[in-house]
């Protein structure tokens, strides 16, 4: 009698570090941003506000861009026309840039859209699901997809630094 | 490339899934064995390693691919369980997508419901319309019902003539008995009224 209670003490002491070690691990799991560096890239099937419908997946092969813009967002303007400008340079080497507006009613992003002179789609996401997919938290953010669908760099913020960083990565990008 | 999925096969009874994955970790277990040897060299066996890399080195590079053969033909087969445990096929219905000719209505997107609630949504681009267009066919839902009677309705949005917009909906009032159900809907075109015309109808 007394063994096998003292049997079933030394399992629940091995059983209890087991259960705190899976209870802590719980909310980090929980937590774990879909968005992060490494991991594959959501993907999504959206509108465009001119052209064609876009699949992200049918871009694997090609370095993609996405870019989260609101029309609130002076600095998404300026990270737009910025992209435009690579998208020119390194379109013929396989980069794709997507511009997807994040918590704007639908006039607001159409007028925006209309004043944005970018030659790459912008995309509407009525639904927000794919800023929930990236868990996008500031604007102007930024994805860097490599050729394989994995995320390679996320920026979360626009200014010199971002940009010459975000340019580099994209050069590795392109090259590889 | 659309996912062209045909409906799936019985498998043979008494095939554990707990089997199959632990022989899937075992054998991705032996296939990074070889790798985690290569990353880390002894000092001593690393002078020798270029000239044994080109006696063995095809045999591992042999072993290595077939291994990776079996971790696929693994996947499948998990693939395939996985699918017969989610969808029963007492309880399974299919609805699949086909164009033939189209040349009234470009596809944009399909809105299913089956007893009013939605069950799919899907947007199809401009490559994924001309895969229909060729002969494809896209499972667009896989789900489970109850036996007895049931409404699906389709809505789908589009160009139409004369490049305008057109939304139209498609409904069929079905019986699911036992066994799977397999509906297709279909996007024809009419051509004594030059306008496409949107059918459901049991998978033939």
């Amino acid at each position: 009698m007394i063994r096998a209670g003292a049997a079933a003490c030394v399992r629940r002491s091995r059983a209890l570090p087991a259960l705190l070690v899976i209870f802590w691990s719980l909310p980090a799991l929980a937590g774990r941003s879909h968005a992060a560096a490494g991991l594959p890239a959501p993907d999504f099937a959206l509108r465009a506000v001119a052209g064609p419908n876009v699949r992200l997946s049918e871009h694997i092969g090609q370095v993609v861009v996405i870019s989260f813009w609101g029309s609130g967002c002076d600095a998404c303007r300026a990270q737009l026309e910025a992209l435009n400008q690579d998208f020119s340079r390194y379109q013929g080497q396989g980069l794709r840039v997507y511009g997807v507006e994040v918590a704007d009613d639908q006039a607001a992003a159409l007028h925006f859209a209309r004043g944005t002179p970018v030659t790459f789609p912008l995309l509407l996401d009525p639904a927000k699901s794919v800023a929930r997919a990236y868990d996008v938290d500031n604007l102007p953010m930024t994805v860097l997809i490599d050729r394989d669908g994995k995320i390679r760099q996320v920026v979360r913020d626009f200014n010199e630094t971002s940009r010459r960083d975000c340019e580099d990565e994209l050069r590795r990008l392109l090259a590889e | 490339m659309l996912e062209v999925p045909l409906p799936l096969a019985r498998r043979p009874a008494g095939r554990c899934l707990t089997v199959k994955v632990a022989m899937l970790a075992a054998l991705a277990a032996l296939a990074a064995v070889p790798v985690a040897f290569a990353q880390t060299p002894a000092p001593a066996a690393a002078a020798a390693a270029p000239a044994m890399q080109s006696a063995g080195g095809d045999g591992v590079d042999a072993q290595v691919q077939s291994l990776k053969s079996d971790v696929l033909d693994l996947n499948r087969d998990l693939f395939v369980l996985e699918q017969e445990l989610l969808y029963p096929a007492n309880t399974q219905v299919a609805v699949f997508v086909s164009i033939d000719a189209g040349t009234f209505f470009a596809l944009d997107s399909v809105q299913l419901k089956i007893d009013g609630k939605e069950v799919a949504n899907y947007l199809y681009t401009p490559r994924e319309v001309n895969a229909l267009v060729q002969g494809g066919v896209q499972r667009l839902f896989v789900g489970n019902l109850k036996v007895g009677k049931h409404e699906l309705t389709a809505f789908l949005t589009g160009k139409g003539p004369h490049d305008r917009d057109y939304t139209r909906g498609a409904t069929l009032e079905f019986r699911k008995d036992i066994g799977a159900k397999y509906l297709e809907l279909t996007i024809t075109d009419d051509q004594s009224k030059l306008q496409p015309q949107f059918r459901i109808k049991d998978w033939e």
